[in-house]
């Protein structure tokens, strides 16, 4: 009888701590949500907001509702290229070729302007979010999630391209904010971002940041810390400065977080990320000990969930004086945000002691809750007009003045 | 012609359209063709030119996507998928009632090897852009019929906790029906949900963003086979 019911009790413990590994094994298999619903609220659980699909073909040229874009009165606004799949990151060959990125398309493609027309090749695909281009010297570099690399001669074998030359593949191959930006620094080297795996989340040492490395692959090293997921920057034509737009975190509400412009002036600057947002709004979550005075404060905030991309500071003639050094911020739009936001070209004029200037240049990509196309990033031309790429109408529209 | 010629032929063809008095409110089919009758052949394509313009806006926009061109050129597709994209093949996806956007991608995944698959590859190597929209387009619209032979539904429960826990409706919907940016998985067999599971889980399924590559790394080997028992056996 004894044994019997010692019996019983061996076997319910067992029983119980079964039940409890059990459990346990459940709850650790209870993975992360998708990255684009991470660090959503409970309160928000019901939310229909989800990212916007991009569409597997651009619009026909037919399609494309140009007469839709508004600008500043004297300024003209043409379709100067279309069919280019996810067009995205546009950048000048030596000898006038305009190279185009993509990001899920997984395509490089060169547009050749033949007077009243465009060409578009497509010189490199499969690439894995190639949204990164930088010219120089005769060379193409393309940067994608997990690496940088080179095709030589290029403009001269449109048809034929060459090899793609590893430049730097020692980088982490997450596909959340993997994609890149690259762009050459005044000091010769390319500047490129790795942003945070997540919405929200401490990220590894590696991530978060804009980084450099010589265009032959050595001396990489860390510029900015703290940065989410900036797709777009530019330096200052006269003092030679960083400036750079960084995707604010999702899920904290309509109106917050700003996404913001910032200055990284010199190496080695922490832009706040995860800990504070905007400059003043810590983190729920990650906030917690730490203060928004320890980080670099933004230069501006351009308004929340508005993506904003390219970053140019505006150095020709054919507009008029004031647009001097002006700043085009390419605005792709939300998804995290009921009424949408965004879909527009800002621009940005620096002031002496007094806040930056922001006002629209091109809008009306939105019409009331319907998108047609994404203004992502944008191009000078020679002669001073402005070109703008669209990534979801897969077009290039020209932005010019006066005559 | 130069200018001064046209605006001429213009004028005329003015008077040739006065000369027919016929003016709207009142204007029907017969009507036109007199005027058409009477018209000089100049004032004849004046006519005509808007209409003409029209139609070809009208068949270019329809070529983006044209679902019944896509249902001519299906026939490559069906032999394998099954008639209207219902396959009974459990090997292969059922494509009838699949998020359009989903299949145009695919068949670009496919084209630029991102998609490896000996059968698919020189399949949408032939196809063109405006193909891939119409077969998009055409498989998007039928109605997907449920798989002939019920699935043993006994992992099922466990699946759909497990389905729950890795957040597969996050992007799938709340129903699996899919959405914009992620497949409907509704009436995927379970063959086919284990085979691209392991292949997302290996990183060698093609991804168009790596969404589901980095979705499948935290599942357990073990957890698939439940998973697609569960996926496998909605109906």
């Amino acid at each position: 009888m004894r044994l019997s019911s010692l019996r019983y009790v061996l076997a319910l413990t067992l029983v119980v701590a079964v039940v409890l590994a059990t459990g346990l094994v459940t709850a650790q298999q209870s993975t992360a949500p998708p990255t684009w619903k991470q660090g959503q609220p409970k309160e928000m659980e019901s939310s229909t907001l989800s990212p916007v699909a991009q569409p597997p073909a651009p619009k026909a040229a037919g399609e494309i509702p140009i007469d839709k874009i508004k600008v500043p009165q004297g300024f003209k606004v043409e379709l100067w290229a279309s069919g280019i799949n996810n067009a995205r990151v546009m950048t000048w060959g030596d000898k006038g070729t305009l190279f185009v990125s993509s990001r899920v398309a997984g395509n490089v493609y060169a547009v050749v302007d033949k007077g009243g027309s465009r060409e578009v090749k497509t010189i490199a695909k499969g690439l894995n979010l190639p949204n990164g281009v930088a010219f120089k010297d005769g060379t193409l570099y393309i940067a994608e999630i997990h690496r940088i690399t080179k095709m030589e001669g290029i403009e001269g074998k449109l048809d034929s391209p060459p090899e793609m030359k590893v430049v730097y593949d020692t980088l982490p191959k997450d596909a959340p904010h993997g994609w890149k930006y690259l762009a050459f620094g005044p000091d010769g080297k390319l500047y490129f971002n790795i942003g945070a795996p997540c919405n929200i989340c401490i990220p590894p040492d590696t991530h978060a940041n804009i980084s450099r490395v010589n265009p032959d692959g050595t001396g990489f090293e860390y510029w900015a810390h703290g940065v989410r997921n900036s797709v777009g920057f530019d330096w200052h034509p006269v003092t030679k400065e960083l400036y750079f737009t960084t995707h604010a975190r999702d899920w904290l509400g309509e109106d917050v977080p700003s996404d913001r412009l910032d200055v990284a002036a010199k190496k080695g600057l922490h832009f706040g990320y995860p800990y504070c947002h905007q400059g003043d709004i810590p983190d729920p979550e990650f906030g917690k000990g730490r203060s928004c005075g320890e980080f670099a404060a933004p230069l501006l905030k351009t308004g929340p969930h508005v993506a904003g991309n390219g970053v140019e500071f505006y150095t020709g003639s054919m507009f008029p004086a004031e647009y001097k050094n002006r700043i085009f911020l390419a605005q792709r739009g939300s998804w995290n945000r009921s009424q949408k936001i965004g879909f527009r070209v800002m621009m940005v004029t620096l002031r002496q002691g007094d806040v930056p200037k922001y006002e629209p240049f091109a809008e009306g990509w939105l019409q009331g809750d319907q998108i047609w196309g994404r203004p992502v990033y944008t191009r000078q031309m020679k002669d001073g007009s402005l070109l703008i790429s669209d990534d979801y109408a897969g077009a290039i529209y020209r932005v010019s003045y006066g005559r | 012609m130069d200018e001064l010629d046209a605006a001429g032929v213009a004028r005329r063809a003015n008077r040739g359209v006065n000369g027919g008095a016929v003016q709207p409110p009142h204007c029907s089919i017969k009507k036109v063709v007199r005027i058409l009758r009477r018209a000089t052949t100049t004032c004849r394509i004046r006519l005509l030119l808007p209409l003409l313009i029209a139609t070809l806006i009208i068949t270019s926009a329809a070529l983006a996507a044209d679902a019944e061109a896509g249902r001519r050129k299906a026939a490559a597709c069906v032999a394998c998928h099954g008639p209207d994209g219902n396959s009974t093949n459990p090997a292969v996806p059922t494509l009838a009632g699949q998020v359009g956007t989903y299949l145009h991608w695919q068949l670009l995944l496919y084209r630029d090897k991102r998609r490896v698959d000996a059968q698919m590859a020189p399949i949408a190597a032939a196809l063109s852009e405006t193909d891939m929209a119409d077969l998009a387009a055409f498989f998007a619209a039928q109605r997907p019929t449920p798989p002939p032979e019920p699935t043993v539904a006994a992992g099922s429960d466990a699946g759909r906790r497990l389905a729950e826990s890795y957040h597969c409706n996050d992007c799938h919907g709340r129903d699996f029906g899919g959405r914009e940016y992620a497949p409907r998985l509704r009436g995927l067999s379970r063959e086919y949900v284990v085979a691209q599971m392991r292949g997302f889980k290996a990183r060698t399924r093609g991804d168009l963003d790596g969404a589901m590559t980095q979705a499948a790394q935290p599942v357990a080997d073990a957890d698939i086979e439940p998973l697609a028992d569960f996926i496998g056996s909605m109906r």
